[in-house]
């Protein structure tokens, strides 16, 4: 499977340097974008966000539909059967892709999924409300260090990034928290804001849409998040942690190596777009550029990261 | 609330949007399978060249429309077109089969734009308090509140008590049915790749109330609705008259409606039947519910529209979408560069948010021409059209409507199947509507039972928890109410009934 | 309804009332079954209380239909072939779609629809106007939501 693909991005490279020749794929009319989760989530807002940049870069439309069940499951379990003439592309997330195949046999892999880029990600935070006692990381972690289990934080899902997340630094701060599953992160986040929990395992992009309702305790990326000057890193803090939700697009295994390239080309060229960049850090994302000739080796490292996390969380065997 | 922008409402643009939005979504939403959501996050990229205010005006204008067009199909077909639409189809498709579905259509029509008024006004008002209640709503609320909303079984299944429970028993069970949305599991697919997105709830609605109507049509020769002799197919006035004879059930409905639109975890379909459900726990001796009773179409109908200016409220103060479309137009928003919070509702920066309000208002009003307009012809078309047309096109529509869904065929051979089902059981008394109340309840129930148990195992205080909040006292307080109150009122009625004799 | 119930109505509703109880006990035994092998004790709580439920609903209808023979009206008068063939017609269609493409499909789906549901006397006229005005509704059908709400119809 990854010669496979290897093999395709040589082509692709191959005939990308024989351009003048012809032979390249182009759009043919507007392009389904089809996101495996209901409207509201990070997923849906940054391909409503992509949405005008492609309209106005390559002419045509880029029509957003939603085909939410079974975690994203149904809609990756779809993919391969769709037509594969670059007229259709699916989101798609990490750890999602990764953890569900390895933990049940859901309809798809993670290796038949043709990711052709990864363009930005959502980086964990752990958000309190902006009346809470936590002023500080440490203030939670003594807190749960005098009562442990009663620290209780929400998030979006199980076995999710902010499920893996909460496993993870536990670990290694050495407390027990309570993880509270929710629907989603909107429904996370009104958890928080009604103070049914005390925190909330997010990301980075709550804080962007909260504002002064909440306060972000740390993020877990290299450098501070630039909308968020004042917010520290785990790194900083002493707690190695960089990562979160990273979200991509694909497109059936069937497409043809120009079509794959063809679409790395233009959603890389959508993310170099300075006014897209700036849309997407207001909204509190992490901006990120895996084209399809680096996918390989960027989804093996965090294939690996997230099997291990996992299978120290005992969420997998 | 500066005049301002209730004039910048008001161009000859905003109106022409309103009332296109209003028609569109009404067409949109009375076929089966095309739902709001759908129909507003086609529209998005529309709106990317228009301001901000129009463009929402045009989204806000369809989503109405959408959530009152739901009625027709649930009044003339017994096929809720939306989910909001669930307890139209108890008394709105029995007034059809005697004759009155053009009655039920302009009742809807009235019922909706009141509570579409009342929402849109309470958004107005009342926005940036109001959405404390979405806050003040924790998983043991919205698991009281699902539990209340399966009460409504009881009331529905009278003198088939235990039928109408192993039918809501079942419906859980099927809103179990494939990968757990809060847990780590897959569950009842018995290794079937088919069913690992469940049973959807617009496809299980097609198929369990649309099918047996189907399949009763084509056995027997007689006609799909009665038509009554020498009444005229206006009945405005008469239709007028009866809204405003119940306006305090109006009125209950449309609050109702608010207030559960506020709450992200619920939505139209739950609105609707908890309003419903008080009406019908509060109606007189006379009225008989499920039987074609105008007050359960005009507390639905009130309800279900009074939720789409409920719902903006959390949508636009804290940017937490009350409703599936709310959440589309979230992001339409955000790409717009308009950042939702309380500092929208201030004057001066807050002319946008205004404006779309009055753009509302005045799309709710257009929607009583229109609405009565497109409900005639509509309840026309359904009548007079051959049963043998009318049962392949809407077969037809059944088929097109669920693979719109999740473009997905096995979608569509699915909900034949549970139609098949539903028809079958339903012939033993087995009805389909306990079914379906589990369906849409359960995962609202299993969310809010289990973080409940999380939260309070983890800190010690199950019981509180789950009997120490006073909003949940008071919805477990309501659910024993309607639980009790038939029981007490029959009795009542058997000991008139002893005295007369 | 009553009025055209035939002879031996009563037993059809006894029995089917029977069976149906008898198959939700079923199905409640098999999600009992099935919750053993989650790994997640939050996926096992709801489904075990809800088919605790459905069994004892279900043992006490049966209970309750033995003792008391139910009313229900079964499956009534009313011609099968009608019905099967409406059935099969929709279900054929979904069979073949990813072959003939959805109009294709949507043809053989109306057609049968149609056949079930005519209880007038075919003649030359009302085949062509029933089918010609069929064929408009899906075309019109397949067009908006093919092209107006952008739906991938194979």
């Amino acid at each position: 499977m990854k010669k496979r693909n290897l093999l395709k991005s040589m082509i692709a490279a191959g005939v990308l340097s024989a351009m003048s020749f012809g032979a390249q794929a182009e759009l043919n009319g507007s392009v389904n974008y089809i996101i495996p989760f209901g409207p509201g989530g990070e997923s849906d807002i940054s391909a409503r966000l992509q949405q005008p940049f492609f309209k106005e870069k390559f002419g045509e439309d880029l029509v957003v539909s939603y085909q939410p069940g079974g975690g994203g499951a149904v809609g990756w379990a779809s993919l391969n059967g769709l037509s594969d003439d670059g007229q259709t592309i699916m989101g798609v997330n990490l750890p999602h892709i990764i953890i569900k195949p390895a933990q049940k046999d859901v309809g798809f892999t993670t290796d038949g999924i043709n990711t052709f880029y990864m363009f930005h990600y959502t980086p964990d935070a752990i958000v309190v409300t902006a009346d809470s006692p936590y002023q500080t990381l440490d203030d939670l972690i003594a807190d749960a260090k005098a009562n442990p289990a009663q620290v209780t934080l929400s998030g979006s899902g199980k076995a999710s990034a902010n499920h893996l997340a909460q496993i993870k630094f536990d670990k290694m701060a050495g407390i027990q928290t309570t993880y509270v599953p929710f629907k989603g992160t909107g429904a996370a986040v009104t958890a928080l804001l009604g103070k049914q929990v005390k925190a909330e395992w997010g990301y980075s992009t709550v804080g962007a849409k909260q504002g002064d309702a909440v306060r972000m305790l740390a993020v877990a990326m290299e450098e501070r998040h630039p909308l968020f000057p004042d917010v520290p890193t785990f790194k900083e803090l002493g707690f190695d942690m960089v990562g979160g939700a990273y979200r991509g697009i694909a497109l059936p295994e069937s497409a043809s190596a120009e079509t794959t390239q063809m679409w790395s080309d233009m959603i890389g060229q959508i993310n170099a777009d300075e006014g897209f960049r700036q849309q997407m850090l207001d909204g509190g994302f992490a901006m990120l550029d895996v084209d399809a000739a680096g996918m390989d080796e960027f989804m093996a490292a965090r294939t690996e990261e997230y099997l291990a996390d996992a299978r120290e969380a005992g969420l997998i065997e | 609330m500066d005049a301002g922008s209730f004039l910048s409402a008001l161009t000859p643009l905003n109106i022409a949007f309103a009332l296109f939005g209003v028609a569109a979504g009404t067409v949109i939403g009375s076929i089966p399978g095309l739902t709001a959501t759908m129909a507003v996050a086609v529209l998005v990229p529309i709106t990317f060249s228009m301001e901000p205010a129009s463009a929402l005006i045009l989204l806000g204008a369809i989503y109405t429309g959408a959530i009152y067009g739901g009625a027709y199909a649930a009044i003339l077909l017994n096929t809720p077109g939306t989910p909001s639409a669930i307890a139209t189809t108890f008394d709105g498709y029995p007034m059809a089969k005697r004759g009155e579905g053009d009655l039920a259509v302009a009742l809807a029509c009235f019922a909706s734009v009141f509570g579409g008024l009342v929402g849109a006004l309470a958004l107005l008002f009342l926005a940036p308090p109001l959405s404390s209640v979405a806050l003040a709503f924790g998983p043991v609320e919205y698991f009281w509140l699902a539990i209340f909303g399966l009460s409504l079984i009881a009331s529905l299944s009278s003198g088939n008590l235990l039928k109408g429970l192993a039918g809501g028993a079942f419906g859980l069970i099927l809103s179990t049915v494939g990968v757990a949305e809060i847990s780590a599991d897959i569950r009842l697919t018995f290794g079937s790749q088919t069913m690992i997105g469940g049973f959807g709830v617009v496809g299980a609605l097609i198929g369990l109330y649309c099918i047996p109507v189907l399949i009763d049509l084509v056995a027997v020769p007689d006609r799909h609705l009665d038509v009554k002799e020498g009444v005229k197919s206006v009945r405005i006035g008469e239709a007028a008259r009866l809204a405003f004879k119940s306006k305090f059930n109006l009125l209950r409905s449309s609050v109702i409606g608010t207030l559960v639109g506020i709450l992200p975890g619920a939505g139209g379909s739950v609105a609707g039947l908890v309003a419903y459900s008080e009406a019908k726990r509060t109606a007189r001796d006379d009225q008989k519910f499920g039987e074609g009773e105008p007050d359960g179409i005009i507390a639905t109908e009130a309800a279900n529209n009074a939720t789409v200016g409920g719902g903006f409220i959390p949508t636009l103060v804290l940017g937490i979408p009350g409703t599936p479309p709310d959440a589309v137009i979230l992001g339409a928003l955000l790409v717009q560069g308009v950042r939702t919070g309380p500092a929208l509702f201030q004057s001066g920066g807050g002319s946008i948010a205004y404006t779309f309000i009055y753009g509302l208002i005045i799309a709710t009003v257009l929607m009583l021409p229109v609405g009565l307009l497109i409900g005639r012809y509509a309840y026309k078309s359904i009548v007079t059209i051959p049963k043998a047309v009318l049962v392949p096109a809407v077969g037809f529509m059944t088929i097109i409507g669920t693979f719109a869904i999740r473009n997905s065929v096995s979608d569509v051979i699915i909900m034949i199947l549970l139609g098949v089902f539903g028809w079958i059981v339903g012939r033993f008394g087995f009805a389909a509507s306990p079914i379906v109340l589990g369906l849409i309840l359960g995962p609202i129930a299993e969310q809010g039972f289990v973080q409940t148990w999380i939260i309070g195992s983890a800190t010690n205080n199950l019981a509180g928890m789950f009997f120490g909040r006073p909003i949940s006292q008071a919805i477990v307080a309501f659910t024993l109410l309607s639980l009790i109150y038939p029981l007490f009122a029959a009795r009542r009625k058997s000991a008139q009934l002893n005295e007369h004799s | 309804m009553s009025t055209d119930t035939p002879v031996g109505a009563d037993r059809q509703g006894q029995t089917g009332s029977l069976l149906v109880a008898g198959f939700f006990v079923l199905a409640g035994a098999i999600t009992l079954y099935d919750t053993t092998r989650y790994t997640d004790v939050d996926s096992m709580v709801f489904p075990r209380a809800a088919a605790t439920l459905l069994i004892i609903c279900s043992m006490l209808s049966l209970v309750s239909t033995w003792l008391r023979p139910s009313a229900e009206p079964g499956f009534g008068q009313g011609s099968w072939w009608r019905r099967l063939l409406l059935v099969a017609s929709m279900l054929g269609a979904c069979l073949l779609m990813p072959v003939i493409g959805f109009l294709g499909a949507g043809c053989v789906a109306f057609v049968g629809g149609l056949i079930a549901a005519m209880h007038l006397r075919w003649s030359a006229a009302t085949a062509f106007r029933f089918g010609g005005s069929g064929l408009i509704i899906m075309v019109g059908f397949y067009a908006l939501f093919r092209y107006a709400l952008h739906v991938p119809l194979p």
